[in-house]
């Protein structure tokens, strides 16, 4: 399928990782030459990939298995290393943390960058305003993002409380960070700001990709909104939503920058991520040997994650 | 050594990769020894958290200028790195034998860095009679067992900061004891424009989950008697739990809940936003090392003169206590240049240089005649000058930043009222004696 | 989309758009404002945000009292030019990989999934030493390989959808003509995926524009430094100089928001045929 097929059909086919695709139907004596070509052109790409993704992941399993500071101590232990982050309760707290957090990250992304695109997919006037507005949040640093919102949270001198407090709504300032309630779904408010414009552009395109005439076809059997939405849009958008929902929970469950600018960790451990956590036994103690193998616990995590999401949107397709 | 081969062997088929890593390990053999000859061209590279700084960095880079002009063969290079990014610069250095030739170092990375065999021996390369000229408090936190890491460049002695105009005005004197401390910020917490609402706070509390608020902490733990981490007979040893201990978590919880006499959002007050209730004329006091005086007053030079300092109050007992807050210079023990990186860093550290640089930064010196100098001026860092003595040696355990961490978690939990002072103590102690189990 | 909609539907349409457009607009606009408070207007306890004495001393002060001129330069020189590198082997890769037939096309694929998936943190000191290994530290080249690598797996991804919404009759029609592969790529499919491209090289320049800690470790000298560096410079140990941060984070956005003003819509018919399919 697919390769040779002339639409720009929406099928879930880019998003599949592993599966190789079936044949083009082409003469069988050209397919050698044909995997040359191929090999070619991917060299490039297939090179840069070794040096910086391979040798970094194997350098840090490799690491994981040592208790080094990387520079004068090198002890091989074996699975030590992962043997005592069973035991870690501050690593299973975290890892409990990150899963919360990149829940609300990833669900917030994925509900507001849809709504979004499919109120811009409307085709109404202004649009090209409000699609350049809600996309500028994207083009922020996360550095940027992280202190702006600090400095909107802050209690004394921020915006929320100085605006909430005039508006009578609330007669003491909160102090949004501090609360160990509030502290994660603050700093989750702060990254969906950042991350629901990538959302929101992906899903964009999607829609645009949808055939009119199948809305009309709905519309013939007196589909409601709802109804085109669940029979219609939601199957188009699959592939697009599969790959969303893959990368997001990846880097949003790796996430570092904008919580570790915004609470480090704190209030009373509420934010500590894993990364923040990985970044502390890294740089601060120079444990890199746990450092490194909280990593790989990571990687193992997010791969059997998007493992799951595979299995789970691609299953009734077939 | 060995095991770097062992960890490469884990990486067969990217030898490609391997060999990139494998020659950065450049040495500099013949160069510890020699000396280098007067118009012989040097360059000394200098990764500095304080060049970034403002107005820090510009009186730092006069004083590099300065010595350029002197050393017309020398050039010297600062590598400008947020404070709060340095280890991690560093780290990457350190992990492929490019340290620079002199790096920024400090008493709780001080055991880490010999550790990671980064930093020469000072004793070695500068003489004696110029190390006699520091305070002997600085020279013992600048050493590792009997290594010299770093030269004494600047400290911050914890004190405590008040508005000598609004104690004046009420008829106060500066607190001695943590009793007086709270009776005081009682009397300076209220309504000063009349509109029902209360907009002056006796004391800007530092409670947030990081090192800065762990350094007003620790010396408020030690004014009660209490100690972090010491060495037993047996090894390391925590005094969290300890009656000390626990009043001063009990403090932190009552100076927010029981008085109320902190602004609101303590828990995510750090460093910069004590100043700013400093500055504002938010709050009446608070714990700070030296330079917050010119951070405040660079906010607001309406304040010039209202500000002063005296040592931190002390339980009853006890004596008040400071983090001596010192910052310096390690040569790395890869220079190939450690002679004139030395011949730098006692220029910067003459008494002329470090009185301007204590002037411009309120970071005070530790030789003792800039010391003197400044005690004689009786400006406002002369109260800090005697909060010196009470000064301590942080701990030097590898491990210690996280211990530093436990005690932050625990007076947020009581600031929180998720626990009583007792079980946060027993929290933050048993945090440290699992640690050390596992570090030492 | 061309059945006429209830006016109800259109106004709650607008109700939301305007509210969550304002969701942007006030912090953006808050950074406008702080970014034109003196010094001492900035830690007031009623905050304002009409400043009382609006001065643009801090856009100024970005340019003459830090060296934003020479970090804006490096920052458009590295992500300017890792941009092209990856777009061009993405483009590569794309055309290979839905052109050809291999072995390992879809572990290839999923290899630049697992890029994704390892924390970031981790690879600095590998990239550190590998730098090293080659003297490239404190070089903007280093900084260009590294954003490359950082781009590359999901531009790839975005040009293999891509190019496998370009009907393959094309190319072979061209191949019948005898040219070779390179020229058919050339000259048919490459033109064809130019709103592809565009908005390949647009996720890839935000990328490298944003990214900090690896410009952080990888360079040294004021003179190749990048924007967020600079930016991250203005948080100091002991306080952060509010005004000029936001001044200069304003300054940042500009190259980005141009862009996105003039491309915008090729922008998002060139992201449906990529990495969405």
């Amino acid at each position: 399928m697919a390769a040779s097929s002339p639409t720009a059909r929406p099928d879930a086919e880019g998003m599949r990782l592993s599966a190789p695709r079936k044949g083009r139907g082409k003469a069988p004596r050209r397919s050698r030459r044909d995997a040359i070509a191929g090999r070619v052109f991917t060299l490039p790409v297939l090179l840069v990939t070794i040096a910086f993704v391979a040798y970094p992941i194997v350098y840090g399993i490799g690491l994981s298995f040592f208790e080094t500071n990387l520079v004068n101590r090198w002890e091989f232990v074996g699975l030590d290393n992962y043997a005592k982050l069973t035991r870690d309760a501050s690593f299973l707290d975290s890892i409990a943390t990150t899963f919360a957090f990149a829940a609300l990250v990833v669900a917030g992304n994925l509900i507001i960058g849809t709504i979004f695109a499919m109120l811009l997919n409307r085709g109404l006037r202004f649009t090209t305003f409000f699609r350049v507005v809600l996309i500028l949040p994207w083009l922020f640093p996360e550095v940027v993002v992280a202190l702006l919102w600090k400095w909107m949270y802050n209690p004394i001198y921020g915006l929320f409380n100085s605006e909430l407090q005039s508006a009578g709504i609330t007669d003491q300032p909160i102090a949004w960070l501090d609360d160990p309630n509030l502290a994660l779904f603050a700093v989750a408010v702060a990254c969906i700001w950042k991350g629901y414009p990538l959302v929101m552009v992906l899903v964009l395109a999607g829609l645009q990709t949808i055939p009119n005439e199948l809305y009309e076809a709905a519309s013939l059997d007196r589909a409601g909104w709802w109804g085109k939405f669940r029979f219609v849009t939601l199957p188009a958008l699959r592939p697009v939503l599969l790959a969303v929902m893959v990368l997001e929970t990846a880097w949003w469950f790796k996430h570092f920058t904008i919580v570790w600018l915004l609470t480090s960790g704190g209030p009373a451990g509420a934010t500590n991520v894993v990364s923040i956590d990985i970044y502390t036994r890294a740089f601060k103690n120079f444990q890199w040997g746990d450092a490194a193998a909280t990593a790989v616990v990571v990687l193992v995590i997010t791969l059997l994650l998007s493992g799951i999401y595979q299995k789970v949107l691609n299953r009734d397709e077939d | 050594m060995r095991n770097r081969t062992k960890l490469a062997g884990t990486t067969v088929g990217l030898a490609f990769a391997a060999m990139a890593a494998g020659c950065s390990s450049t040495g500099s053999e013949d160069s510890a020894t020699a000396s280098v000859s007067p118009d012989e061209p040097v360059t000394i590279t200098v990764l500095s958290g304080t060049i970034t700084e403002k107005p820090d960095g510009d009186v730092e880079q006069a004083f590099a200028d300065a010595y350029m002009a002197e050393h017309p063969n020398v050039t010297i290079e600062y590598i400008g790195v947020p404070s709060n990014e340095l280890q991690t610069k560093l780290a990457a250095m350190a992990s492929s034998d490019t340290l620079p030739d002199i790096f920024f170092n400090d008493p709780s990375f001080a055991a880490k860095s010999v550790d990671l065999g980064a930093s020469a021996d000072l004793n070695g390369i500068l003489n004696a009679d110029f190390l006699g000229g520091f305070e002997q408090r600085g020279l013992e936190l600048a050493s590792v067992g009997d290594q010299l890491v770093f030269v004494p460049w600047y400290s911050i002695p914890t004190g405590l900061i008040y508005r000598t105009d609004w104690f004046e005005e009420a008829g106060l004197t500066p607190p001695t004891t943590w009793d007086e401390f709270t009776s005081i910020a009682q009397d300076l917490t209220g309504d000063t424009d009349g509109d029902g609402n209360v907009d002056r706070w006796g004391v800007a509390l530092l409670g947030s989950a990081d090192l800065s608020g762990a350094g007003r902490f620790i010396p408020i733990l030690r004014s009660f008697g209490a100690e972090e981490l010491y060495e037993g007979p047996d090894g390391w040893e925590t005094g969290y739990d300890t009656p000390g201990g626990v009043a001063a978590f009990q403090l932190y919880g009552d100076l927010v809940n029981k008085y109320q006499v902190t602004p609101v959002g303590t828990l995510s007050t750090s460093y910069p936003e004590a100043v700013n209730f400093m500055s504002t004329g938010t709050t009446a006091m608070m714990i700070s090392g030296s330079n917050a005086i010119g951070a405040i007053l660079a906010q607001n030079p309406e304040l010039e003169g209202k500000l002063g300092a005296v040592p931190i109050p002390h339980a009853s007992g006890q004596e008040p206590a400071a983090n001596l807050g010192m910052g310096g210079y390690s040569i790395s023990s890869t220079s190939e240049n450690p002679e004139v990186a030395a011949d730098y860093l006692s220029f910067i550290v003459n008494k002329e240089n470090q009185v301007a640089w204590s002037d411009a930064t309120g970071r005070l010196p530790l030789r003792t005649d800039a010391l003197e100098a400044i005690s004689a001026a009786g400006g406002d860092l002369a109260g800090f000058v005697d909060a010196i003595k009470y000064g301590y040696a942080p701990p030097q355990a590898p491990f210690y930043s996280t211990i530093l961490l436990a005690g932050t978690d625990a007076y947020q939990k009581v600031i929180l009222g998720q626990t009583s002072a007792e079980d946060a103590a027993r929290g933050a102690a048993q945090a440290t004696r699992s640690e050390i189990e596992n570090g030492g | 989309m061309k059945t006429r909609k209830p006016a109800a539907a259109t106004v709650a349409t607008y109700a939301v758009l305007v509210i969550s457009s304002l969701g942007v607009l006030v912090p953006v606009g808050w950074m406008l404002s702080t970014a034109l408070k003196s010094g001492e207007e900035l830690f007031s306890q009623d905050a304002h945000w009409i400043p009382l004495n609006p001065t643009f001393a801090a856009f100024t002060r970005v340019f003459t009292d830090y060296p934003f001129a020479t970090y804006f330069g490096n920052s458009l020189l590295v992500v300017g030019a890792s941009t092209v590198i990856a777009i061009a082997f993405a483009s590569f890769a794309g055309y290979g990989i839905s052109r050809f037939q291999f072995k390992g096309r879809g572990t290839l694929m999923g290899f630049l999934l697992l890029t994704q998936l390892f924390p970031s943190i981790m690879l600095l000191i590998p990239y550190f030493k590998l730098f090293q290994g080659f003297g490239l530290i404190d070089t903007q080249a280093a900084l260009i390989i590294a954003y490359v690598s950082f781009q590359l797996p999901l531009c790839t991804w975005m040009m293999v959808g891509y190019f496998r919404s370009i009907p393959t009759e094309l190319d072979q029609a061209s191949e019948v003509d005898g040219a070779g592969r390179l020229r058919t790529f050339w000259q048919i499919v490459l033109p064809l995926a130019t709103p592809g491209v565009a908005a390949t090289a647009i996720y890839a320049f935000i990328t490298g524009w944003n990214e900090y800690l690896f410009a952080l470790v990888l360079t040294s000298s004021e003179d190749k430094k990048t924007v967020p560096v600079g930016i991250g410079q203005l948080i100091g140990q002991y306080r952060i100089e509010w005004n000029d941060l936001m001044a200069a984070s304003l300054y940042a956005l500009v190259p980005l928001t141009l862009i996105f003003v003039f491309l915008q819509r090729r922008i998002i018919s060139g992201m449906t045929a990529g990495a969405v399919k």
